[in-house]
Parts: structure tokens; C-alpha cells; sequence
């Protein structure tokens, strides 16, 4: 058998994988549903995991009683416990033709079979939208949980292609529209559009779902080293720019490209998001284990 | 002020080619293209309002700019504009080079010589030769050489300027000018470039009919040299003189060297200041002919060269041969017995000589002998004979040339004539000059003694017979004699002997009809003929050193020539040429020529082109392709 072969999926080698079954996502808020699952909820429950105390009223259950304390205090305390939900983790791939450069959308792929992978393995419920074409119904993958899931989710990626034309904003749209539940959205996108993404986010933030972006960037959009005379054609419109003198023009383009990376991390963190940029040339182990981590996204 | 102009200025209506220019340049832009993966970035670039600046548009067609700036260069070229420069723009210029021995010398151990700064002066005129106009080029030592016509091909110039050699010949500058003024009867001369370094006779007799821009070159180093070398024979032995010389503001130390036949004789130290020459004197005993050579050895450093080196020759000794009538008894008794010389004809009126040094005759036919001088007592020459008329009328001498060889030392006042000749009817002094006669002694009616001096042949003529007269009653008679004899020997070359200069040897008696192989320093052959009167003339000495004459019969005879040029010696470079009338100063700096700006303009669109041509086909890098 060879090596390639010995591969669960080809988005990630089996050492990541094995990496990241240790792992887990850590939201900054508990947008968690009332479906029972391995995240704690912000108020009581059922779980076996002590929370407080607090005063019997009329009402409770005694069997809530913690008789310890009353045979100590003479005083009846009721005894309560964390209330565990699932979390349920969504992810929205842009698949636009615009990820279709310098490993843009293997990088997000990979990202999202990481991440997915992180919620399975969780028993979160994981569900993937791909953004394609315009107008089109995008390309989903029903929530699932659970380590046996994890084909299905590798498998839904593999597939999918950046071949659409649908600009991102219109992707949430079409993903809100299907979705239903609270939990944290991540975005994997260049974030390279023309829309306003201020509504889509208010959207997101509306749906309980806490927004984590990750741009991916490649080195030459990070980094263009071009000159003279250019006509610049856009991969996804067609459209044409005439740009004269453009290694001129290269600091104001850095100054631009900073101010997009500024805007969309202000609006995340606006939303109590979390925003990332990244390369797409930056090796995917220290993306999820030094950068993510850092930041706080997995424990 | 003039800062120049342009030669063709009707080129510039091709600047309109600036309108079609900028509409293909709009009409045919072509940009590469480039897939981005969106232009959101881009555009917003664009759109920020630093692009918008003057600054930006401007650079934003470059390659248009860069267009113009090529056709304004390439216009600019076809107008042929030039810088004026301080050299008036003649459109024939004559330049006369001097190519002197002083040409040679040298500013310092290793510099280079004053001709090849010249030449690189007039090099450089040459490449900056404007359309329309033509050098000629001159050369001038001691004569003048056209090295090349008027001429505007460059190549032709230079391939004639670097044939130009150093002449071992001191500098004069006449012919040149007259190869100018001949140049000029053909073509409008209106100035003449002169390039020399000074070492000219500062006074030139010629009337400039062109303005002569006189530029002078840096002066060369200390020099000393041989300017003049000659002998006298002193009974049983030559004393040899030599002169040296130095340039001025300089003191060298010379040692001088006295070769005979190539064996080392003398040699004497001797320091020359600058301030006069330095004789040095050699004595030789006389035995025979002998070849001496004078070499000098500065122990400094000196200057030139060529004039390190002289050459003297001295002749066999013998008896001075003279043909004197019986008739002339006077002048038979006069001459000194102890004087070595031999008497034709005898006192019996036998013997006859093959040639003679010296002829003393009052008969009419003797003149016709063969000899190197002559001197007729009482007789008419037949070219004169028209001039004069001989009468018995007593007269006597006015005026005459105290300086001359034949009458120095002779008192004539109150030397009555018992038959003064008298001038022909209508027949002025001048009618004798025109004979080629220099009046020596002149009488109340016609010149009394005359002298004709001919290649091989000095005639005097002493129109009244001294027979006749109260002469040979003065003691100034047999004075008359002596300076006869010595005026033979001298002639004969056996009282003195002197170096030969460069330039042409001197005529000689040889054997009538005759051819003579001439061979010179460097090797080079030259056939010279005799006249049918056996005069060798015309040889051609240019080169310092020994030249061979053979015949085909007989011993071959060697003439040593060497500079011996005070002036080109002493380096001494005058600043102000006295030309008649005119004075011409040296200029004081280096002569400017107009400067053809064409080829830069040229040079400088090519220059635009290859830059317009990386700049279009620069290739964006950077953003590859998708996959």
C-alpha cells in the first residue's frame, strides 16, 4: 500500500489528523443549542458537573437538595449543575473563481476539513456550505456529528471546485436562509468582493452564530511584484482594468489591501468574531497549531 | 553672442510628425494582459486620488514621452546642429604644420614630441569637421609640402596627417604661406591655421593676403646642441671649431666628442648656460682627406636629439692651380712664391692644366677655361659687351665694396684709370644686375668691377686693366693679389672647410654627362646627371648623417649633413610673427572648432530607443497563471 494511499483523505495527513483528535474548538461565546451535547451551557442543567448553589424556594425538587449542607447549615440549598448543549459548527467555503490562485482554495479545503474534523470529533454538529454559482443553490453538506462522519465531510470537499461566480455576501444569504440554529459560522474566503459585508455579518450576528473569518490571501495578491503597463482582467467578471505604471502604484496597493484586512477584522470583532489573515503558502500545521492556537480558536 | 546654430534648420519640419505620432501612440497602445484573481483591490487603487495626480498621468504615459523626446532627438539630428567654437567657420582652411627639427623635441624624459601634439590638434579638427567645409594640409620645414588638398573626407586627412614626419631641417616659413596664398587663388581662404612651436625666424617676408592664426604649442624642454661646425687650415694642420648652443634659462653640461674615421680623437667637457654658445676648438693634423664626426653626450635630460650630431669633411691637400698669361706680369710677380699653388703657364710659356682653381686673363679667350674662378683684367665679358662701350678715357674709382673678399684691405681712392670704360647709351645699373652681376667698385661712367657668382664659378671682372692704371704702383696691388688667391683656395675648399646643413649639397664640379648614384642615411637611392657644363647640383640632403656619391668610375665621395640651426636649438619660441607689416600673435589658448552636435543627438535617441524598447518588452512578473 502506499503512502498516499495509507491517507484517510488527501486534505490532511493522518498526523494532523491524529493532532487534531486532541483538539478541540473553542468559541468566545456559548451559542450552544438546547440539544444536549458536550458544551456547557451558560445556565443550569443536568449534566453531572456542579455549578452553584442557591436557596430552596417552594417549587423545586428536594431530590435537588443537597441534604450535606442542610444537615451542616439547617438551611435548605439546592444544588445545581451545568447544563451541556451541542455546538454547532458551520462552515462556508467562498468558491468563487477568485480562490482558483496560488493554492487559495486547496488552503481553505484544508482548513475546513481541519476544522470540521475538530467539531466531529467534538460531537458537534458540523454542516458545510460552498458558495458557486450565482442565483444557484450552493453546494451543502448536512449537519452531522460524530467520528463516522468524518468521510462524509472529507468526501463533500474533495468534491467541490472553485468554478462560481456567486460573490460572497449572496453565499450567506443563501446559507442563512437553510440553516437553522445557533452556534459559530467560519468563513474561509479572500473576502475579495465588491458587496458590502456589513449586512451579511449582522446577518450571521442575528442568527446566534458567531462569526469567525479567515482570509486567505496568495503570495502574489499579498506581495505583487509587477510592473510597467498593465491590463488586469478579473478572473471572475471578465472585466478589464488599465493600469499604467503599476510598480508605482504597488504602496498605495498594500495600503488598500491593509485597509480591507482592518475593515473586515473590525467588523468581526464588532460582532464578537474573530478575524485571521493568511497565506495560502503558509504551511497548514503551523495555520492550526501555532496561529489558531495563539489566537485562542482551538485549545 | 553666438552659441551656435543649425546647418539645415528646414529638418524641422518634421517635428510635425509629433501629431501623428501621439494619435498611433493612442490608437495602438497595447498593454499585456494580466488575470488577477479580483480587481476589487485594483480598482480601489485607481480610484484613490494620489493616482490622480499630475505627477502620475504624467508617468503613466512614459513610453509616450519617451516617443517624443526620440523624435525631437532624431529632428534635432536632421537639423544638424553645431556648437560654435573660437575657430572662425572658414569653409577652406589651410593648415600649415610645422614639421621642423625642433618638432622633435621633447617636454620631458618620455613626453611626446611637438609634431605629435600638433598632429593631435589638427586631428581633432578634423573630427570635428563641419558638413561643407575642407582642410588642407601642409607641411613646413625648411620648404613647404602639401600633404593633402582641400579635402572635407576625414579619412583622406587623417591617413595624409600621419604621414607627416619630423624634417631634419630648421623651420621657414614663406613657402609654406605662398602654398597658402596658391590654395587661395583657387578656393576663398579667408584664415590660415599655423601650428608650430615657435622656432620660427620671427621676422617672415610675405604679404599676407589671409588672416594667419598663429597657434603656438607648449614649449619643449632644455636642450643643447651643435649649431655649427667648420675648419681652417692653419699651415700643417685644421683647426676645427665647433659651436654649441643651449636654450635659454638653462645651463647643461655637455661632453663633446671628436671622432675621425670612427676613432675616438678628443672629446672635452663643456658647460653651456643659455646665456651664449660655447666654442670648443680641435686640432687635426693634416694628413690627407679625413671624415670627422662631433657627437655630444648631455649628462641632463636634453630636449632633442638631432642636433646631438655634425659632420665635417675634410679634402685632400693640394697645390691651388692657376692660369695666368705672361702677359699679365704684374700679377705673376705679385703672387708669393712660398704660397703653395702651381703657375700655368711657365716662365717659357709651356704647360696647360686639365682645370683650374683660379684664371687671371686679360685676354677675352682664356675666359672660356675651365675654372672655378675667374678674374678678367681689362676685358669685357661678351654679355656685357652690349652694355658697355671700352674708351681711352682717364678715370677713376668713386665708390666700392670694402666688405668684399676681392677688395678688402684695398685702398682704390685716387687710383687714376688710364681706360674707364663708360655705360652704353640708355643702359642704367640696374641692365647689369639683371645680367646676374653685382657691382663691386663703381666709376664716374660705369661700373668698374663686377662679380658674378654661378653654382660652380665665381667671374670678377675688372672693366680697366690695371696695366693701365696707377693700381699696381699702390701696395694695395699685390693685397689685391693675395685676396685673389685666398678667394681661390676658399673657393676650392683647401683654406677652409665647413658642415654641411640639411637641405640640398652643394653644387659640384664632376665629369660632364654623367650619371651619379646618390645614397642617403636611411639607405634610400637616388640617379642625379651632370650638366654638360659638369655640374652636380640639386642633391637633395633632407635626412642628418652620410650620403654616398659614386659613379661608376672613380672613388666614391661621402658628404656628412647635420641640423646645425641655432633657432632650432635653442627652442627659443617667438610669441609675435612680424609678416611684413602685420604682426601675429600666438594664441594664447587652444583653438576651438565648431562642434557637430548631430552624432550626440543621434547617440542619445538610439540610447531612447533601447530604453523604449526594455521598458515595452518588460514582462509583468509576479502572478501566475491559475492552474
Amino acid at each position: 500500500m502506499s503512502p498516499a494511499s495509507a491517507r484517510f483523505t488527501s486534505l490532511l495527513e493522518n498526523k494532523v489528523l491524529s493532532r487534531l483528535e486532541k483538539m478541540r474548538l473553542y468559541p468566545q461565546r456559548r451559542l450552544t443549542n438546547r440539544t444536549r451535547g458536550e458544551h456547557q451551557a451558560g445556565k443550569g442543567g443536568t449534566s453531572t458537573e456542579f455549578a452553584d448553589y442557591r436557596d430552596y424556594v417552594a417549587g423545586d425538587d428536594v431530590k435537588n437538595v443537597d441534604w450535606n449542607i442542610f444537615a451542616r447549615l439547617e438551611r435548605p440549598y439546592v444544588k445545581l449543575y451545568r447544563h451541556e448543549e451541542d455546538l454547532h459548527v458551520v462552515l462556508l467555503l467562498d468558491c468563487s473563481v477568485s480562490m482558483n490562485f496560488e493554492g487559495k482554495f486547496e488552503r481553505a479545503k484544508q482548513l475546513a476539513a481541519a476544522l470540521g474534523t475538530l467539531g466531529l470529533m467534538n460531537l458537534e454538529r458540523v454542516s458545510v456550505y460552498a458558495c458557486t454559482s450565482a442565483g444557484g443553490e450552493p453546494a451543502f453538506l448536512a449537519p452531522c456529528t460524530g467520528r463516522v462522519s468524518r468521510g462524509r465531510l472529507f468526501d463533500f470537499l474533495e468534491r467541490l471546485e472553485s468554478r462560481g461566480d456567486c460573490p460572497f455576501e449572496t453565499a450567506i444569504d443563501g446559507m442563512l436562509s437553510r440553516h437553522r440554529g445557533r452556534g459559530v459560522v467560519i468563513l474561509l474566503s479572500d473576502f475579495l468582493t465588491f458587496g458590502d459585508l456589513q449586512k451579511p455579518f449582522n446577518m450571521l450576528y442575528s442568527a446566534g452564530l458567531e462569526v469567525s473569518a479567515v482570509q486567505i490571501l496568495s503570495p502574489t495578491e499579498l506581495n505583487p511584484e509587477l510592473t510597467g503597463n498593465l491590463r488586469f482582467v478579473d478572473s471572475e467578471s471578465g472585466q478589464t482594468l488599465d493600469v499604467s505604471n503599476v510598480g508605482d502604484l504597488l504602496s498605495v496597493y498594500h495600503a488598500h489591501r491593509l485597509a480591507l484586512e482592518e475593515e473586515v477584522a473590525m467588523i468581526c470583532r464588532q460582532r464578537s468574531g474573530r478575524f485571521v489573515s493568511i497565506s495560502s503558502q503558509e504551511p497548514l500545521e503551523s495555520v492550526l497549531f501555532d496561529l489558531l492556537r495563539r489566537k485562542g480558536w482551538i485549545r | 553672442m553666438n552659441w551656435g546654430g543649425f546647418l539645415n534648420p528646414m529638418a524641422g519640419v518634421w517635428f510635425l510628425l509629433v501629431v501623428p505620432l501621439v494619435i498611433l501612440y493612442f490608437l495602438k497602445l497595447r498593454r499585456p494582459q494580466l488575470e488577477v484573481p479580483s480587481l476589487v483591490l485594483w480598482r480601489s487603487v485607481i480610484n484613490d486620488s494620489r493616482v490622480n495626480s499630475p505627477f502620475q498621468k504624467f508617468k503613466r504615459n512614459l513610453l509616450l514621452l519617451l516617443q517624443l523626446v526620440l523624435l525631437g532627438c532624431l529632428v534635432l539630428a536632421a537639423m544638424r546642429p553645431y556648437w560654435r567654437g573660437t575657430a572662425d567657420q572658414a569653409q577652406y582652411l589651410p593648415v600649415l604644420i610645422d614639421c621642423s627639427a625642433s618638432m622633435a623635441a621633447l617636454d620631458k624624459p618620455g613626453g611626446q614630441p611637438r609634431l605629435e601634439l600638433a598632429k593631435q590638434e589638427v586631428r581633432r579638427l578634423i573630427d570635428n569637421l563641419l558638413p561643407g567645409q575642407r582642410l588642407a594640409l601642409i607641411a613646413v620645414s625648411n620648404t613647404a609640402r602639401s600633404l593633402c588638398d582641400f579635402s572635407d573626407n576625414p579619412r583622406v586627412l587623417r591617413a595624409a596627417l600621419d604621414k607627416l614626419t619630423v624634417q631634419h631641417a630648421p623651420s621657414r616659413l614663406e613657402d609654406g604661406l605662398r602654398m597658402a596664398q596658391a590654395l587661395a587663388l583657387t578656393n576663398p581662404v579667408e584664415t590660415v591655421l599655423l601650428y608650430t612651436d615657435g622656432n620660427l625666424p620671427s621676422v617672415v617676408s610675405f604679404d599676407l593676403p589671409f588672416e594667419l592664426s598663429y597657434q603656438k604649442l607648449p614649449s619643449a624642454g632644455p636642450n643643447v646642441g651643435i649649431t655649427a661646425v667648420n675648419a681652417q687650415r692653419n699651415r700643417d694642420h685644421w683647426d676645427v671649431f665647433v659651436r654649441v648652443d643651449a636654450t635659454k634659462n638653462s645651463s647643461q653640461t655637455t661632453t663633446v666628442e671628436f671622432w675621425n674615421s670612427g676613432r675616438l680623437e678628443a672629446s672635452e667637457l663643456v658647460t653651456v648656460d643659455g646665456t651664449g654658445s660655447q666654442r670648443v676648438v680641435f686640432n687635426l693634423p693634416d694628413e690627407g682627406a679625413a671624415s670627422l664626426e662631433i657627437r655630444l653626450k648631455p649628462d641632463g635630460f636634453d630636449a632633442l636629439s638631432l642636433d646631438n650630431e655634425a659632420f665635417l669633411d675634410l679634402p685632400r691637400q693640394r697645390n691651388l692651380r692657376v692660369h695666368c698669361p705672361l702677359s699679365l706680369a704684374t700679377y705673376r710677380q705679385a703672387m708669393p712664391e712660398q704660397d703653395a699653388l702651381v703657375l700655368y703657364p711657365d716662365e717659357e710659356g709651356n704647360g696647360k692644366g686639365a682645370d683650374y682653381d683660379l684664371v687671371i686673363t686679360d685676354q677675352a679667350a682664356d675666359l672660356e677655361l675651365d675654372a672655378r674662378m675667374t678674374l678678367a683684367v681689362g676685358v669685357i665679358p661678351n654679355d656685357l659687351k652690349s652694355l658697355l662701350e671700352a674708351t681711352t678715357q682717364v678715370g677713376e674709382i668713386v665708390d666700392w665694396q670694402r666688405s668684399s673678399p676681392l677688395l678688402q684691405y684695398v685702398q682704390l681712392r685716387d687710383v687714376q684709370l688710364g681706360d674707364e670704360p663708360r655705360k652704353a647709351e640708355g643702359v642704367e645699373d640696374k641692365a647689369f644686375e639683371e645680367a646676374g652681376y653685382e657691382i663691386l667698385a663703381q666709376g664716374k661712367r660705369a661700373p668698374l668691377v663686377l662679380h658674378r657668382g654661378r653654382a660652380a664659378r665665381d667671374d670678377y671682372v675688372m672693366l680697366f686693366h690695371t696695366d693701365r692704371s696707377t693700381l699696381v704702383y699702390r701696395i694695395g696691388f699685390p693685397i689685391l693679389v693675395k685676396n685673389t688667391l685666398e678667394e681661390a683656395r676658399r673657393l676650392a675648399g683647401l683654406s677652409e672647410a665647413r658642415s654641411l646643413p640639411t637641405g640640398v649639397l652643394e653644387s659640384r664640379r664632376v665629369a660632364p654627362d654623367s650619371s651619379f648614384t646618390v645614397t642617403s642615411p636611411d639607405g634610400s637611392q637616388t640617379v642625379h646627371r651632370s650638366t654638360a657644363e659638369g655640374d652636380l647640383a640639386g642633391i637633395a640632403a633632407p635626412m642628418i648623417g652620410r650620403y654616398r656619391v659614386e659613379s661608376g668610375t672613380g672613388e666614391p665621395e661621402m658628404f656628412g649633413v647635420s641640423l646645425q640651426s641655432v633657432t632650432e636649438t635653442q627652442l627659443e619660441g617667438v610669441d609675435t610673427l612680424q609678416v611684413k607689416e602685420v604682426r601675429v600673435t600666438a594664441a594664447t589658448t587652444r583653438l576651438q572648432t565648431d562642434r557637430p552636435l548631430w552624432p550626440w543627438l543621434a547617440l542619445l535617441g538610439f540610447s531612447l530607443l533601447l530604453l523604449e524598447w526594455l521598458l515595452f518588452q518588460k514582462r509583468p512578473g509576479g502572478m501566475k497563471a491559475p492552474a
